[in-house]
Formats: structure tokens, C-alpha cells, sequence
């Protein structure tokens, strides 16, 4: 909760201002039952019609100054809050972006989606509503009983007594209303993923015929939300009755006593009406504390939710990063290990190679066996559990990271493409690269005429992930994505499968010409003879590296795996 | 121009001329609230309750007062003490069922809100099932969860609240007025002529707000698509590391966002204090004027005095109103939003006639024509005509970006035809229905996609009534069974959101057994083994092979592998057939898939 107050800190000032004038609107609602009664006492019951006039006019000056002051509240006050929630939201959204990948997947991504847009706007109202009238009510009840005192001391007392306890109640109704709106998010967050898998896998679904059983799944999900939201909204609903009770008690009792001394001539009637006004408007305005904890319960678990995620320590990542010296070595792995989670399964066990500036490597093996782990670990998208990764022989920890990554093109097995043009996506690696770059990256890439048969050419918008694009053609804009960054170290996870053989040997032809070490995970033997050294992983492990040669000799995995290429139709 | 801490206006004439121009925007504001009044009808019953206990509740909150005022005039001032007892026991029964009647009122409302609003959500899901794929094709998932989400929660807090808050403002405000007329027609006269300035006033700003909000719920939107883009894909972002540039449009995006939420917040923020100011200023008025009335003479100090305190009780629900007129504007922004997914067209299903007996899988592709977007020029299938019989296997090869998934696609009913006609056993497609026509099918995708839950849950949605043997069957054949084995808890590992633990590869296995599960008569296979290695793709295929024995399959491939025992193939070039037929044909041709077989190790 404090984190996030203090994104609030820097609009104080506004903040301070929008109050006062908020006080200004209260003072004058305050005055005016005073000026009434001079009306009556001064004017009215002494004929004055020049009094009347004059404080009349006074008082409808002041609903002017009042007016004046609630409108100028609003710019002060949505000034502030606006721009608190900008502040929070960027700087939620710059924390995600820090985070490396192995913090990054402990949220769910529905889970993160919602605390940089619901659980700020949740703050960003909360705070607002601060400004402008939330705090009156409170300042009301407080005013009402200093003033109740300076009527009578002994029957204020009857009217003080509940008080502690009552706050002690609102106290707990705030911890528990805080746990119940936390379970709501949950809830909430589980809405959110049902309704993002949904998105993410419609053609499934319909391919499937699911859409009745996926709405039914919805609906007990919803269902829970309902439920819960239901309860912690209800279990709130539990604070104004009793609150009214209680005051409403102390009402009696004081009306009882008041009563009583009246009789015995110790208070005067006057007082004692007074003390009813008071606390009847005491019991008014706290019937509004009821919507305003409920409101802050939320907003203190949302605050909290985002501190979950402003509070993880990363460890910098950024090197010190000395002169990198020149070295033939690009790349190498020193006995390295690798867990997802700690305390979980190896991936990768033992890995040692060094691989020279440009050189070609393929790496291959069964599905599982730790290909896409390995070639993460190279752009340090996750750091080695043991031993060491180099790049131009300098440990990973040692560099900066844009610098690290700035080097290398990697291409993900997925090809994800990003909402824009297709020229937007290419440049995305390379944000100044002109036109002539990227379509020399794209020609390289075998895509160039792919995208010149499209009506807009490199202008053509390509919807959520590139669904009007073919999984091969999406393959390749990928890869001109990594190659407009002329990168010295090119990693491709499986980025070709989807390449018939006549693109992918034009492909190929290009890389050769770029000077830059290769890694390349395929499964084809084609691509594989094609690199100079091949290494053959199974179950984490590197089992074997050397050339096809080599390994058709020593390696019977490598032969199995030959055999099962051997494409030969037996009917030619 | 005035820029308040450097906000640009961005209420533009020409919005507010829209709105003049739409003139109907009250009846389409109107027409969202019936909607959503429909709603909350389906639960009239405990409506009806929650409005008896708004009545009791309205009631004994006025009687209260009353019998303190006579409490004060008949016993304390004459100072007799005498049964007040009474009054008291009769006045703490009626606090104790105020708050009773106050906390029922709004525990039933709130299961009337919540209830509403899980209608309106299922309803909106059940909508995203029904729409055609090229829908989600145009949309951004974040922006349609926006909707899901941020749009439908300010429905429900404004129901939460409001409905009461607005029917016992009403109920309070008639009562008011009944007593203020016996009081002094003249002075209530006065009082009410803040009510066409408050309407005028908040037409007003109504007029500003209203765009002003969807403006805002607008760049919510947007903004919830960026962000989950950027985090879906965020391997890549930090692969390339484009972190910085994310962070610069975020922020762009946000402050776009901040902008609307500004100038919203000001135009909305004006109502409140409109009323305040003609609560105040009404107050000061009737003070005047009933001041020099009493000066003349024609009426009493005490009727001033309670007809103050009555004019207050009248403008304070209407400020409540006005207050709660906010909510119900972004309200109803937000349920506009919903309605407009709901009221999208739904795929139409056309004339069918039901398929009641298992389909043989003879399908036929006539002179089939196919556009995604229909203002391309270039059309993404032309003149398309094959047909393969029932039982058989089918390959497809060609060039990426050929049209081979497109052909899958249109067979499965994703999209349908533009020209000419795609047959299943003689029978136009478009007289069949989806439902029975997918299930009937098993469809394996390019992209693997697992579900949040577990091993065995996943396989078991291509047929939601198999049994767990049947489940592992499906898994030994699609080879996946070893590796789910050593996967903690096995069958019942749970997957996480993004697989993250499992590889493309076993994601690929899953996916197949998936089909192997659905026990189809036609059966689509899109590079389904394309992340698969070749050693363990070998013995899946044995699998497959007895599998697609009596059912039309239909698969696109690469490796020959996966393709030669194919009875039927298909290359494609283009959108265009350039070549297909049984495979032994073919060969003896020696034409295009002769030379790839004899030149390449894969094809395409």
C-alpha cells in the first residue's frame, strides 16, 4: 500500500488544493444554517426587510463562491488522478518489461493484463473521489462532535462512547472486506484466462465443436465470480445497519437522559435539541463510511496486487561489461545445467562446447530433449542454474544486455507476429532500418515476393498474431525480422519447418553469405548436412557432436534418425 | 485556448455536432437501458421485494424525525416526562427495522446486480462461440477482453448501488413535495424552478460526456490489447531487446488514455457540483424570499424555519441522483460496448438438413473460389477443383502461403466459399450444419494449443466422453504416452497458462492424440508432426497409417515421408492445382511430384 501511495506523492500540491476547495463548498453548506438563523432572529422577528435582503444576497453569493470552488476541484483533483494513474500504469508496465523470463512466467498473463489496467483504474477512482467528497463525510462526523461538546460535555460523552468500538468494527470490516475483494480478483483472473484461452484457441474450439461445452466451463467460472463477488459486496452491506443501530441507540440513551436532566433542571432544552441535531447528522454521514470502506477495501487489494509485482527484486542483469576482446571463440557452454523452476527437473545437464566465429551448427533431437532451452540461454532470455555461457568469450553475466542482444537474431519457434504492417514488423528489429534494408532483409529472407503479391504490399496491417498469413510465410517474416539487425550470432528455434525445401536452399544460400555464427535447431537431415558440425542432443544432454560424417559413423541415435528421412518411395 | 495543466481540449465541435446529428443518441442510450432492464427483469420476483423493502425503509426513515419532533414539542419542552417510555420503545423497534429493511434491500439487490451481470457475461461468451472465425480475425484479444472485463464491471457497480440509490431518491423526493405544498404552494413554486435548470444543465454535460466516455473506455481498450500483445510475446520483445520501445508507446498510449480520462472526469465531475450549486443557491433563495414574506406578514417564522429544512430533504436525493448519473453514464458506455459484440452477426447456417448416420467422407472441391478479404485482388484459392473419395488419404503439398490450410479451413466450415462449392458426400457443405459436420471431424492445427488443466483433461476434449483407457490408448498410439510418464503426476500433471514446461514437439503429440481421441470420419491433419522429430514422428505414423485406414484424411506435409503412403495428391501453386491425383498416376506421369521426389529429400 505505501509503494503505491507514494505514486501520489508528486501531485501533493494539486491534491492540497482540490481539498481546499472542497472545503470551501463544505464551509459554505456549513454557514448557511447560521445565516438562516440570523435571518429569523435579526430580520424577520425585528421587521428588518433591508437585513433580509442583504444576508439573503450573501448567501446566494456564497452558493456562487461554492459552486466556483467545486468546479475548480475538478480540474486540481482529475489532474492529480489521472496522472497518478499514469505514473503507476507505465511504471507497472516498465517493471514487466524488466523482469526476466523465469519472474515473468510466476504471473500468468491475464493475471499481469489486469493488474496494469483494472487494478489501477480501481486506485486511480479511490483517489479521486478522496478529493471531492469522500473525506467530508468523515470531516462532518469529526466537526459534529467537537461541537457536540462544546453544547454539553456530559451528554456528548453517551454520544463518544460507541465510537471506539465502532471504529474497532470498521476495522475489521475493512480486513475482511480486503480478503473477501481479493478473492473477487482471483476470481476475477480466472474469468480473464478462460476468456484469453478462448480467444487464443477459437479455431480449435470450433474445430472441435465446443463452443457449448467451453460456454458451459465459462459459466461455472462466472458463476464463482458471481458468488463471490455476491458475498464480499453483501458482508459490507453489513456496516450501515449496524452503524445505524448503534448510533441510533445512542440517540435514545441521550433523548432518555437528556430527559431526565431536563426535569432535574441541569440542561436546557435548547442543548439538548442541539445534541439530536448533532447526532442525527453524525449517524447520516456515517452511513456513507459504508461506501467508502468498500472502496477502499478493493482498492487497498488491488494496491496490493500491484505491489506484488513492483516488489520483485531483480537482481540487475546488467554487466559491467569490459572492452570485449577480439577472440575467434563466439560461443561457448562450460558444464552447464539448467532448471525451469529450482528443485525441479534438469533440462539441460552437462553441456560443454565452444563454438568458433562462423560456424555453422545444427543441433538436433528427440522432442523434449532441451534444444529450445539451450538456445534460450544464449540471449540470456534464462540464466544457466550451473556453470557458464560465454559469448566472444566473455561470461554472460559480464554483458550489458542490449549490447548481448544486440548481437544476436533469434527466431522463436512460434513466429509471433505483432498487430501493425508488415513493414512495422519487420523494423521492429531494427527501428531505423529504411526501406531498401528491409526489403534486402526480407529478400534475403525468401519473403519479398510473398509480400509484394499482397494488394498493400509492405503496408498490408496484419491482424492479432498474423492470422492472414500462412504459418510459412509468418516463419519468414520472422526471420528478415532477425536478419535486418545483421546480427553476428543468428539462432533459429525450428524456424523452418514450415519452409518447403526450394525456399529453405535459397534461404540457406543467403545465410552462408552472412558472416555470422548459425544455430540452428531442425529437424531435417538436409538442413543439418548443410552446417559443419552437428550436435545431437537426448534428455538434456549432448550425446554426440561432429560432422554428418562423423556421426553417421559413431552415432547410432544419428543413424536412427538418417533412416527415418530415408525418403525414398519405393514405387519409383 | 485553455489547456489546464497543459490537458488539449480534445472535445472537438465536430463531436458534439455528431451528437446534435444523432439525435436519437437519447433513444440510444434509452434503448441500452431497456437491454439491460430486460436483464434485471428475469429476476422481477425479488425486484418487487427490494422495492416493498425501499418503500419500508423510505417510510421509516421519514418517521423517525416525526416522532423525535413530537417527542421534543409534546414531552420535553413541557418538560413531562411521562410516556416517553413509549415513545422511546416505539422509536428503537423502528431504527431496528430500518436497518433490517436497509441491509435486506441491498443484500437482494446485490444478487439481483450480480445476477445480471453474469447473465449479461455468459451471454457475451456464448456470443464469442457463435461468431464466424473471420470475426477474431479482425479483433484484438485485448481489446475484446477489455470488454469482457473492465466495460462489464462498471455495468455491475452501477447496479450495485444505483438502482436503489435512484428509486428511493423518487420516493423520498413525492414525499417531500406532498408536505412542502401544504406548507407554501408559493415557496414551492420556488423551489422546484431549479429543476429545469437542472435539466438543461445536465443535458449539457451530458452531451460532452457521453463521448467523452466511450472515448475513454475506447483507449482503455486499445490499451488493454497493447498490453497483451506485449506480454504474449514477450520472448521475442526481449529477445530483440525492444523493451524501451514498448515502454515509449505505452506511454504514448497511456497518455492518450490519461487525456480522455481527464476531460471526462472535468465534463462529469461539473454535474455534481451544478446540483450542489442549485441545492445551495435554492436554499439561499427560498431563505430570501421566505424572509420577506414573513417581514410582510403572510407566513410564520416556523414555516420558514421546517420549509428550509424540507427543501434541503428535496434537493438532497436529486443531487444523489445527479451524482449517481455519472455511474449510470459509464454504465452505460460500457454495456453499449457489450451489446455491440452481441449484436454482430452470428455464422448463418442457411437451409441444412440434418445428418443423422456417419459421414462416408467423400469431398469435392468444384471450381472453388476463396477470398479472406473480399477487396483483395488477388484470391487466396481460384478455380479450385479435386475430389477425393471416401476412406481414402489425401496429401497436400505446395509452396508455403499456397492455400493448403485455407483448403482445411473452408472444409471444416471456418469460412465459407465465395464461388463455386465444396461437396461432402454429394451434398453441398452449406446444407450441412457445422456442428454435425465438425463432429464428425478431427482437425489438427498448425499452431498446437494446450488448455490450463491437465494431460488427461486436454486429450479428453476430442471426445468428452472418453474414458481414461481410451485416453491413453490415443496417447501410446500418438507416442506421447513416455513422455507424459515422466511428467510429475503423469496424466494428471497440470499444464501451466503457457506450456511453458512441455515442448512445442510433446504439445504437437498431445495435439494428436487429441484427434486420436475424436474417433473421426474425417480427419485433417495440418503440419501436425511438423515440431515432431523424425525418429518419433516414424512410429507415430504407423499409428496414423492404421488410423486413417476407412476414413477420409486429409494432410499437408513436407517430409515424403509423411506423404507417401497418400493415396491421392494434391500440388498446389498459388491458390492454384497444378497437379493431383492417385499417386501411382502421378509417378508414371513424371511430372511435378515426380521431380520432387527424385530431387529432394522433402517436398513442397
Amino acid at each position: 500500500m505505501k509503494k503505491i501511495m507514494s505514486f501520489m506523492g508528486p501531485y501533493k500540491w494539486p491534491a492540497i488544493i482540490a481539498l481546499a476547495f472542497m472545503l470551501v463548498e463544505l464551509a459554505v453548506e456549513l454557514i448557511q444554517p447560521l445565516i438562516i438563523g440570523k435571518i429569523v432572529d435579526e430580520g424577520i422577528l425585528k421587521n428588518d426587510l433591508r437585513y433580509v435582503v442583504v444576508w439573503g444576497s450573501v448567501m446566494v453569493g456564497l452558493s456562487v463562491l461554492a459552486f466556483l470552488a467545486g468546479l475548480s476541484n475538478s480540474f486540481f483533483s482529475a489532474h492529480a488522478a489521472q496522472s497518478f494513474a499514469y505514473d503507476l500504469r507505465v511504471a507497472l508496465f516498465k517493471k514487466v518489461q524488466s523482469l526476466s523470463m523465469i519472474n515473468f512466467l510466476k504471473f500468468p498473463t491475464s493475471a499481469l493484463i489486469t493488474r496494469l489496467t483494472n487494478d489501477v483504474t480501481q486506485v486511480q477512482q479511490v483517489f479521486f473521489m478522496s478529493m471531492r467528497f469522500m473525506l467530508r463525510a468523515p470531516l462532518v462526523v469529526i466537526g459534529s462532535f467537537i461541537l457536540a461538546f462544546f453544547v454539553n460535555v456530559k451528554l456528548a460523552f453517551y454520544l463518544v462512547i460507541p465510537f471506539p468500538f465502532l471504529l474497532l468494527f470498521l476495522f475489521f470490516m475493512v480486513k475482511i472486506g480486503w480478503r473477501n475483494f481479493g478473492i473477487v480478483q482471483r476470481s476475477i483472473d480466472r474469468v480473464n484466462r478462460v476468456i484469453q484461452e478462448n480467444l487464443q484457441a477459437m479455431r480449435l474450439i470450433k474445430a472441435y465443436m465446443r463452443g457449448t461445452y467451453e460456454a458451459s466451463r465459462f459459466a461455472k467460472i462466472a458463476d464463482a465470480l458471481k458468488q463471490n463477488s455476491a458475498k464480499a459486496f453483501q458482508l459490507m452491506e453489513l456496516i450501515q445497519p449496524i452503524l445505524l443501530v448503534v448510533m441510533n441507540g445512542a440517540l435514545l440513551v441521550i433523548i432518555w437522559l437528556g430527559a431526565e436532566q431536563i426535569r432535574a433542571n441541569e440542561v436546557q432544552v435548547g442543548d439538548l435539541v442541539a445534541m439530536i441535531n448533532y447526532a442525527l447528522r453524525i449517524t447520516g454521514n456515517f452511513s456513507m463510511f459504508a461506501f467508502i470502506i468498500v472502496l477502499f477495501a478493493r482498492a487497498k487489494s488491488s494496491a496490493n496486487r500491484m505491489e506484488e509485482v513492483l516488489d520483485i527484486n531483480e537482481t540487475s542483469l546488467e554487466g559491467e561489461m569490459p572492452l570485449v576482446q577480439k577472440t575467434q571463440r563466439a560461443i561457448s557452454f562450460h558444464d552447464v545445467h539448467f532448471q525451469y523452476e529450482n528443485g525441479g527437473k534438469d533440462v539441460l545437464r552437462n553441456i560443454s562446447f565452444d563454438i568458433q566465429k562462423g560456424e555453422k551448427i545444427a543441433i538436433m533431437g528427440a522432442t523434449g530433449s532441451g534444444k529450445s532451452s539451450l538456445l534460450q540461454l544464449i540471449p540470456r532470455l534464462y540464466d544457466a542454474t550451473a556453470g557458464e555461457v560465454s559469448v566472444e568469450n566473455l561470461p554472460l553475466k559480464q554483458w550489458q544486455l542490449p549490447a548481448l542482444r544486440e548481437r544476436i537474431g533469434f527466431v522463436p519457434q512460434r513466429s509471433l507476429l505483432f498487430t501493425g504492417t508488415i513493414f512495422d514488423n519487420i523494423v521492429w528489429g531494427k527501428q531505423d532500418a529504411t526501406l531498401e534494408e528491409v526489403i534486402d532483409a526480407c529478400q534475403k529472407a525468401q519473403i519479398h515476393e510473398s509480400i509484394m503479391q499482397f494488394d498493400d504490399g509492405y503496408e498490408t496491417k496484419i491482424g492479432q498474431k498474423g492470422v492472414n498469413l500462412s504459418g510459412g510465410q509468418k516463419q519468414r517474416m520472422a526471420i528478415a525480422r532477425a536478419l535486418i539487425r545483421k546480427p553476428t550470432i543468428l539462432l533459429f528455434d525450428d524456424s523452418m519447418s514450415a519452409l518447403d525445401v526450394r525456399t529453405e536452399k535459397k534461404l540457406w544460400d543467403n545465410l552462408q553469405n552472412e558472416r555470422a555464427t548459425l544455430l540452428v535447431v531442425t529437424q531435417k537431415i538436409h538442413t543439418a548436412r548443410a552446417t559443419d558440425r552437428i550436435m545431437l542432443m537426448e534428455q538434456g544432454e549432448i550425446v554426440a557432436i561432429g560432422s554428418h560424417e562423423q556421426l553417421m559413423q559413431q552415432s547410432s541415435l544419428y543413424q536412427s534418425i538418417v533412416a527415418s528421412q530415408q525418403e525414398v518411395d519405393s514405387d519409383v | 485556448m485553455f489547456k489546464p495543466f497543459g490537458y488539449e481540449p480534445i472535445l472537438t465541435k465536430d463531436m458534439l455536432q455528431r451528437q446534435k446529428k444523432k439525435r436519437d443518441k437519447a433513444t440510444n442510450m434509452g434503448a441500452t437501458l431497456k437491454r439491460i432492464w430486460q436483464y434485471v427483469d428475469e429476476q422481477r420476483f425479488l425486484l418487487l421485494v427490494v422495492l416493498a423493502m425501499v418503500v419500508l425503509s423510505s417510510i421509516l426513515q421519514l418517521l423517525g424525525p416525526y416522532l423525535i419532533g413530537r417527542l421534543i414539542d409534546d414531552y420535553i419542552v413541557p418538560k413531562e416526562l411521562k410516556g416517553i417510555l413509549t415513545i422511546l420503545v416505539v422509536l428503537a423497534i423502528s431504527y431496528i427495522l430500518l436497518s433490517g429493511a436497509l441491509f435486506l434491500q441491498n443484500y437482494w439487490m446485490i444478487d439481483i446486480a450480480q445476477q445480471t451481470v453474469y447473465r449479461m457475461r455468459t451471454d457475451l461468451f456464448e456470443q464469442f462461440q457463435k461468431l464466424p472465425i473471420s470475426f477474431f480475425d479482425r479483433k484484438q484479444h485485448g481489446e475484446l477482453m477489455s470488454r469482457m472485463t473492465n466495460d462489464m464491471d462498471n455495468v455491475s457497480a452501477t447496479l450495485n448501488t444505483t438502482f436503489i440509490q435512484v428509486f428511493s431518491s423518487i420516493l423520498v423526493i413525492t414525499g417531500t413535495v406532498i408536505v412542502m405544498l401544504t406548507l407554501s404552494p408559493l415557496l414551492t413554486v420556488i423551489t422546484m424552478l431549479i429543476i429545469p435548470v437542472m435539466f438543461f444543465a445536465t443535458r449539457w454535460i451530458t452531451r460532452r460526456t457521453g463521448p467523452l466516455f466511450k472515448l475513454q473506455q475506447q483507449r482503455l481498450g486499445k490499451l488493454n490489447g497493447m498490453v497483451e500483445e506485449a506480454i504474449s510475446g514477450q520472448l521475442t520483445v526481449k529477445a530483440y531487446s525492444q523493451e524501451q520501445r514498448l515502454i515509449d508507446d505505452f506511454t504514448r498510449q497511456s497518455d492518450e488514455l490519461k487525456k480522455a480520462g481527464y476531460w471526462a472526469n472535468i465534463y462529469s465531475g461539473g454535474i455534481p457540483k451544478v446540483m450542489n450549486f442549485l441545492n445551495n443557491a435554492s436554499f439561499a433563495v427560498v431563505a430570501l424570499v421566505g424572509g420577506i414574506l414573513a417581514v410582510n406578514g403572510h407566513l410564520s417564522v416556523g414555516t420558514i424555519v421546517i420549509f428550509t429544512e424540507y427543501a434541503r430533504q428535496f434537493t438532497r436525493p436529486l443531487n444523489d441522483l445527479a451524482n449517481q448519473f455519472n455511474n449510470v453514464l459509464s454504465a452505460i458506455a460500457g454495456a453499449e460496448r457489450v451489446f455491440e459484440i452481441i449484436d454482430e452477426p452470428i455464422e448463418k447456417e442457411g437451409h441444412t438438413l440434418p445428418v443423422t448416420r456417419r459421414l462416408d467422407g467423400h469431398i469435392e472441391f468444384d471450381h472453388v473460389t476463396f477470398r479472406y478479404d473480399k477487396t483483395t485482388a488477388e484470391p487466396t484459392l481460384s478455380q479450385l477443383s479435386f475430389s477425393i473419395p471416401a476412406g481414402k488419404t489425401a496429401a497436400l503439398i505446395g509452396a508455403t502461403g499456397a492455400g493448403k490450410t485455407t483448403i482445411m479451413q473452408l472444409i471444416a466450415r471456418f469460412y465459407d466459399v465465395q464461388e463455386g462449392e465444396v461437396r461432402i458426400d454429394e451434398r453441398p457443405i452449406q446444407q450441412i450444419t457445422r456442428s454435425d459436420l465438425r463432429k464428425q471431424m478431427a482437425f489438427v492445427l498448425q499452431e498446437p494449443f494446450l488448455f490450463e488443466g491437465s494431460v488427461r483433461e486436454n486429450i479428453r476434449y476430442g471426445r468428452l466422453d472418453a474414458t481414461d483407457e481410451e485416453i491413453e490408448r490415443a496417447a501410446k498410439q500418438a507416442n506421447a504416452h513416455t513422455f507424459i510418464e515422466t511428467l510429475a503426476g503423469g496424466y494428471d500433471h497440470l499444464l501451466t497458462e503457457d506450456g511453458g514446461d512441455i515442448s512445442q514437439g510433446q504439445k504437437q503429440l498431445l495435439s494428436i492424440a487429441r484427434a486420436l481421441v475424436a474417433d473421426p470420419a474425417i480427419l485433417l491433419l495440418d503440419e501436425a508432426t511438423s515440431s515432431i522429430d523424425t525418429v518419433t514422428e516414424m512410429a507415430i505414423q504407423e499409428a496414423l497409417d492404421r488410423l486413417m485406414v476407412d476414413r477420409t484424411s486429409i494432410v499437408i506435409a513436407h517430409r515424403l515421408n509423411t506423404v507417401k503412403n497418400a493415396d491421392y495428391i494434391f500440388v498446389m501453386e498459388k491458390g492454384r492445382l497444378i497437379e493431383g491425383g492417385e499417386r501411382q498416376q502421378l509417378l508414371e506421369a513424371k511430372g511435378r511430384y515426380y521431380d520432387m521426389v527424385t530431387q529432394g529429400a522433402a517436398l513442397d
